[in-house]
């Protein structure tokens, strides 16, 4: 028995286990006591995170589609089709685009980029994840300057005063929710702003429970209440912080009520104060105007920059963070740097010996609507886009897709050549988990059949556009990432190759906050009088490490099965208004369509918001449009 | 069987540990990344720790490993076949803590009640136990409130016991006879200063826990004549993320679940384990599930774990003090703070 240490693939918390190898076969799962972030702690997730790898539906070999057959050949050929496929839509003056991964290592989403900018010679490169959490990295650039600097999981179980916008951090990110949970147990003052009566909020000391999409409102209140004559005093950073002036201005309309002058009391008097803040739902720039709010608040309130205090963004998947930093979206270079920063380009240019595309690229949704062909590095856009069946329709009239994964997802079953590559339990490389900090995998056995690990297959490709670099290792591409990213610089050193030795991105200069701050606009009306909403920005059922594990999948599947037409749920209150009882029938109305579909009664609900789960959102696919939220109404059908 | 007892000088260890290593796959504590202890093969006596904490993952893995497979079914024409895969490697589990003997008893006994489970039992039989007693309790242990250690009268194959200059060795069965005969002349009879040595190192580590203690008797009281109001438990359950670490952690939780893995064209039907704390564990395929709320299946974990109707049957509770689950626990919801609490009939008030 053999226990190779890795780092957790699942959420962005980033612990660290030991994967059990008998034989040749990855058995099981062994916490890690010393491991700083997990400390012998893990979720459900992380206890079974060996079983997809053993149990999924795997890719053994290359495979191409030659009209319209399926056929297995050898990696050279595959690699030579796909290349050649590529170059011929290129010639013929038709767009191509890639979609790397937060389920990918950093090393596998640099060369994702490398392979777009210098290779294909588009910025037309991005993730699926990145349309959910793109809106809140932007509002938190917008006030700090930057969206990277984070407390971190363990600094937050010694929180005075947590403030959560709550997306069921319970489930999204167990790890986290625990640090919350030991604050309140050591009698931290927990204040959950969202929608539902969830695990956090009924642990919190003031749950201020809001519609969806409105929680912009509550954030504005907050800033209201630290700004009261009362505190006012207590608030000496914020003179130091740019738009200062405006921000009172802005805000000096607004009334608070009781609680939310408590709740701003226990912000401002808290010697250590935590901010949470996963992606939200809102129309239009609502969710970056939310975002830049909240982090105005940690600004002004003197949390940001204080040991112990600060933000912390709740990304979904376990290598968003990194995925970003590798510059794997549209307007941004490696370091997560704009496209059009001068310094960054002719670093890029220098290292990798290409001039770079100045055209702005396509994100991930409209890449899927205009390119002609498309690599797809593991991931999977039907399964994470807000839009979710609508991109397997997007994908069918794709000339050329050509997926590299370990699994076979949607995206695999619609492509036209399939590269199979080694999972994470296969693998070298590093992620970069929501902290900040750069973690290891580290392979603890062979991939299966003929698949190779992906930075291998991306090398090659990069070198049949040539960008031909041989990489001997992971770690190679590691020490070109280092060059690359300026904030990954120092990280060679500190990274040995042995154990999870994990080192952090570094702060780039700290530049003047600038405050901001606006209303929300209403989102309801007369005609349109509630919210339909997504419960959370995150199917695990879809993902393949969920999908494929046999203990993991059980509650996915069993729901699929119990509510084969979806559901949405509303409070008692609403349904004895349209006089439907759990099971029966609403037809929702809104701007973009309209659909009919099953109700679940939800307790925990105010009146006018509707929940539907984000796995279910294809269902009332035709009223949600292309967000995750809009005003609705709703009639017995 | 009475025990029989020996000594052996420290430096003679590495010679015993090397005669165990020609006859079988020893597995111990060893050192792994971040100061963790994990229990691993060894291939050499140098590797064997001798001053730790318990390994956090328990050795039941050796009983009932987590991936297990129990037979295998190929195809035969029309037909299947269906074979069992028994694992009847020689093992040795050197320096494994008291806790966990009582752990692996408490498997064992399972595995034996009809209809008795010949895959693992197989496993079982073919695993010496050469415990090392515990002079200094672990930090979050509590062991002596379940009878389970400090150190041991009985259950184990060898109980050693750190002397200074010398190990005691206590042979308890024929397994641990046959695990110190090829190195016979490296064991001689203890003198009576010896074994009253080991009597004085016992009552002092007795008199050593840390903070953790768990008064079972009067939460058995409760539980079992139904005194556990239904708001404890759902007080309870907020605390918990429904990890399932506690249970899968555990010495003593076996509950498993099936799957066939398609391996070479064959199917090999493999054991796996699972968590009573998990929402699909109870989950029917009518859709119906028993114990849908968190609350309820907390609430039955614990019956099982510290009822008299269990304890009557298994003849201890469902728990061998070992702290681990103070440790994995993803939220506040372990043995003894659930305990304290159904004592108590209070939580976090």
């Amino acid at each position: 028995m053999l226990a190779v240490p890795t780092t957790c693939p699942f959420c962005a918390c980033g612990c660290g286990f030991y994967l059990q190898v008998n034989k040749g076969e990855l058995v099981g799962v062994a916490p890690s006591e010393g491991h700083p972030v997990s400390r012998g702690r893990l979720c459900a997730r992380g206890w079974s995170a060996h079983e997809a790898p053993l149990w999924g539906a795997r890719l053994r070999q290359p495979l191409v589609n030659r009209n319209g057959k399926v056929e297995s050949v050898s990696w050279v050929e595959a690699l030579d089709h796909v290349a050649g496929r590529i170059k011929e839509l290129i010639e013929a003056g038709k767009s191509v685009g890639v979609l790397g991964s937060p389920r990918a290592t950093n090393e596998e989403n640099y060369l994702a980029g490398k392979l777009a900018r210098a290779g294909l010679q588009t910025n037309n490169v991005d993730f699926s994840y990145h349309s959910i959490c793109r809106p809140l990295i932007a509002g938190v650039e917008e006030v700090i300057g930057e969206y990277g600097r984070s407390i971190s999981l363990n600094d937050l179980e010694s929180s005075e005063t947590i403030l959560l916008i709550e997306g069921e951090l319970a489930r999204t990110h167990p790890r986290a929710a625990f640090s919350v949970m030991k604050a309140v147990e050591k009698g931290a003052r927990l204040i959950a702003i969202g929608p539902t009566r969830t695990q956090m909020a009924r642990l919190a000391s003031l749950h201020l429970q809001t519609a969806p999409g409105s929680e912009g409102k509550v954030i504005n209140g907050l800033l209201a209440g630290v700004l009261h004559p009362s505190l006012e005093d207590q608030i000496s950073a914020a003179v130091w912080c740019g738009g200062y002036e405006e921000l009172r201005r802005d805000l000096a309309g607004i009334k608070t009520t009781e609680e939310i002058r408590q709740a701003a009391e226990w912000i401002v008097r808290a010697k250590r104060a935590a901010f949470l803040m996963p992606p939200t739902s809102g129309q239009g720039d609502q969710p970056r105007k939310d975002a830049a709010a909240f982090a105005t608040l940690a600004a002004i309130t003197g949390h940001l920059g204080r040991p112990g205090s600060g933000l912390l963004l709740l990304l979904g998947r376990s290598n968003v963070r990194g995925a970003c930093d590798m510059g794997v979206a549209p307007d941004r270079l490696p370091g997560y740097q704009p496209i059009r920063d001068g310094r960054s380009q002719q670093r890029l240019q220098e290292l990798w010996g290409k001039k770079l595309p100045s055209a702005l690229g396509l994100d991930a949704e409209s890449l899927l609507q205009s390119v002609s062909g498309l690599i797809v590095l593991a991931d999977d856009p039907p399964s994470v886009l807000p839009m979710g069946q609508r991109a397997v329709a997007a994908m069918e009239r794709i000339e050329f897709i050509v997926a590299l994964d370990a699994f076979v997802t949607p995206t695999v079953s619609a492509a036209h050549a399939v590269l199979p590559i080694a999972s994470f339990a296969e693998t070298e490389g590093t992620i970069t988990n929501m902290e900040g900090r750069i973690q290891r995998f580290h392979a603890a056995n062979d991939p299966p059949g003929e698949a190779r690990a992906g930075w291998q297959v991306l090398a090659e490709l990069c070198a049949r556009f040539d960008v031909g670099v041989s990489y001997g290792s992971a770690a190679d591409i590691l020490r070109e990432i280092a060059q690359a990213a300026p904030r990954y610089a120092a990280m060679g050193q500190r990274m040995s190759d042995d154990g999870w030795n994990e080192a952090y991105v570094e702060d780039s200069a700290r530049g003047k906050l600038m405050l901001h701050a606006t209303e929300p606009a209403a989102l309801t009306s007369a005609e349109y009088p509630g919210v339909l909403a997504c419960d959370r920005a995150i199917d695990w059922g879809r993902d393949p490490l969920v999908l494929f594990s046999p203990t993991l999948s059980r509650d996915y599947q069993s729901q699929q099965r119990l509510f084969p037409k979806g559901f949405v749920g509303m409070c008692r209150q609403d349904a004895d208004k349209l006089g439907v009882s759990a099971g029966g029938q609403v037809k929702l109305t809104s701007a973009h369509g309209d659909t009919v579909v099953p109700v679940q009664i939800n307790t925990d609900l105010k009146p006018g918001v509707l929940l539907v789960p984000y796995a279910f959102r294809d269902h009332v696919g035709k009223v949600l449009g292309t967000g995750s939220l809009v005003a609705v109404e709703a009639a017995r059908a | 069987m009475q025990p029989t007892v020996y000594t052996i000088e420290k430096p003679d260890i590495t010679k015993w540990l090397e005669s165990l290593l020609e006859s079988a796959e020893v597995i111990a504590p060893v050192a792994e990344h971040y100061g963790d202890v994990v229990f691993s093969t060894i291939t050499s006596p140098a590797q064997v720790l001798w001053d730790f904490e318990n390994a956090l993952h328990p050795p039941k893995q050796f009983v009932l490993p987590q991936t297990d497979p129990i037979v295998v079914i190929k195809r035969n024409g029309q037909r299947h076949e269906v074979e069992p895969i028994y694992d009847d490697t020689r093992r040795i589990l050197f320096n494994v803590r008291n806790c966990d003997v009582k752990g692996i008893a408490f498997l064992t006994r399972m595995q034996e009640m009809e209809p008795a489970d010949a895959s693992s039992l197989r496993r079982a039989n073919s695993l010496t136990l050469i415990s090392l007693a515990c002079n200094t309790p672990c930090p979050l242990g509590f062991c002596v409130c379940t009878d389970s250690g400090p150190f041991l009268n009985g259950g184990y194959d060898i109980q050693l016991t750190d002397l200074g200059g010398k190990y005691l060795a206590e042979v308890g069965s024929e397994k641990g006879e046959a695990a110190v005969s090829p190195a016979a002349r490296l064991f001689r009879a203890p003198t009576e200063a010896e074994v009253a040595e080991r009597k004085k190192l016992e009552t002092a580590a007795r008199n050593r826990f840390g903070q953790e203690t768990c008064h079972f008797a009067s939460a058995m009281r409760r539980i079992s004549t139904g005194r556990v109001q239904d708001s404890l438990w759902e007080k309870i359950s907020d605390w918990c993320l429904e990890c399932g670490g506690c249970s899968l952690i555990c010495p003593t939780c076996y509950c498993f679940s099936v799957r066939d893995l398609a391996r070479d064209g064959n199917w090999i039907r493999c054991r796996i384990w699972d968590s009573c704390q998990y929402t699909a564990f109870t989950l029917e395929a009518s859709g119906h599930n028993p114990h849908e709320q968190r609350k309820d299946r907390i609430k039955r974990r614990f019956f099982h774990k510290v009822s008299a109707q269990y304890y009557m049957r298994d003849g201890m509770v469902g728990c061998v003090g070992c702290g681990r689950c103070v440790k994995v626990c993803l939220g506040a919801a372990d043995m003894p703070a659930v305990v304290a609490a159904i004592r108590k009939g209070k939580w976090h008030e």
